[in-house]
């Protein structure tokens, strides 16, 4: 009988998580602080570059689809769900309005590395057009062994 | 009599803190986006301060289909393209770039010779930042000061003018 006894005050097994709340705590603090709605969820292949800038929060978004979904031109305001647009000229349409309210309005162009140059060449020549003054070309980072 | 109060007491419940918390963890992991923030920057004239560039004044580099390129109308590998920039642009610092890419060609074409040419910084200054070359006057030469993009639209406005088209 006393070995039963013995085996009854054996220490439990437990996991300590008293400090799971705080850890919990500061991923949600994480997320909280980092959270940024993607305007533009079409998936492409961005082209590398070496040289990369921070692009500004909530600039205007233009993106050109890859070639095999129909190099489909969207644009966003920053602040709402990119749209698409069916002709050049609703592109300068929505490029016009953004520098009417601020004429140093940045804008980003997000656009597949497959993307034939001439879309590409439209877009760029309706933002010349509608006076932008800055662009900046999205890109991922091109590491050194490819450079 | 004496009755006894019975003391209760006031605690906040915090069993379902945990389930709260991961579950918003798990809303903003899903919903937060990793999306790429960065990219090359790109200043466009506007249109009174852009002075008029004549051909012969500028370096013209032409990215053609399948992203080779052409400087000046010569065919150059890509190694060759930043040592030909450093020469000319130490005769006259102020020259500009003008980078016309093909309608056949891709995004991708251009926007790694417009890289390379924006790497012309890195390439021409030391680890420390200072200048590794001089132009013809004895002022450092650091960068390229114009690089232009022109759009077909502005090439065939040129050709117009020049009653090329």
């Amino acid at each position: 009988m006393d070995l039963i006894r013995g085996r009854d005050r054996g220490t439990g097994a437990q996991i300590f998580t008293a400090s799971m709340a705080d850890i919990v705590f500061l991923l949600i603090v994480f997320f909280v602080l980092t959270y940024k709605v993607e305007v533009d969820k079409t998936q492409m292949d961005l082209p590398e570059t070496w040289i990369r800038k921070k692009v500004p929060e909530k600039a205007a978004v233009i993106s050109i689809s890859p070639p095999d979904k129909g190099s489909t031109i969207r644009v966003s305001t920053g602040e709402e769900m990119a749209l698409p647009v069916s002709t050049i000229e609703e592109v300068i349409t929505f490029a016009s309005t953004e520098v009417a309210k601020n004429p140093d309005r940045e804008f980003i162009l997000k656009a597949d590395q497959g993307a034939p140059y001439a879309r590409v060449d439209e877009v760029l020549d309706a933002l010349k057009q509608s006076k932008v003054k800055y662009i900046f070309l999205l890109s991922e980072q091109l590491t050194a062994d490819k450079k | 009599m004496n009755i006894q109060k019975k003391e209760i007491a006031s605690e906040i419940f915090t069993g379902s803190m945990a389930d709260i918390s991961f579950l918003l963890i798990i809303y903003f992991m899903i919903t937060s986006a990793f999306s790429a923030t960065r990219g090359l920057d790109f200043a466009l004239p506007e249109e009174t301060d852009t002075p008029e560039i004549k051909q012969e004044d500028s370096i013209e580099v032409h990215v053609t289909p399948g992203g080779a390129i052409e400087v000046d109308k010569k065919g150059l590998p890509r190694d060759g393209l930043l040592p030909y920039v450093l020469e000319k642009l130490q005769q006259n610092p102020d020259k500009p770039v003008i980078l016309r890419t093909d309608p056949d060609a891709t995004y991708g074409d251009m926007i790694s010779v417009f890289d390379l040419l924006r790497r012309a910084n890195e390439e021409w200054t030391d680890e420390q930042g200072n200048p590794l070359y001089k132009d013809v006057n004895g002022d450092p030469l650091v960068e390229i000061k114009t690089i232009s993009i022109p759009t077909q639209r502005e090439i065939e406005n040129i050709w117009n003018l020049l009653g090329m088209g």
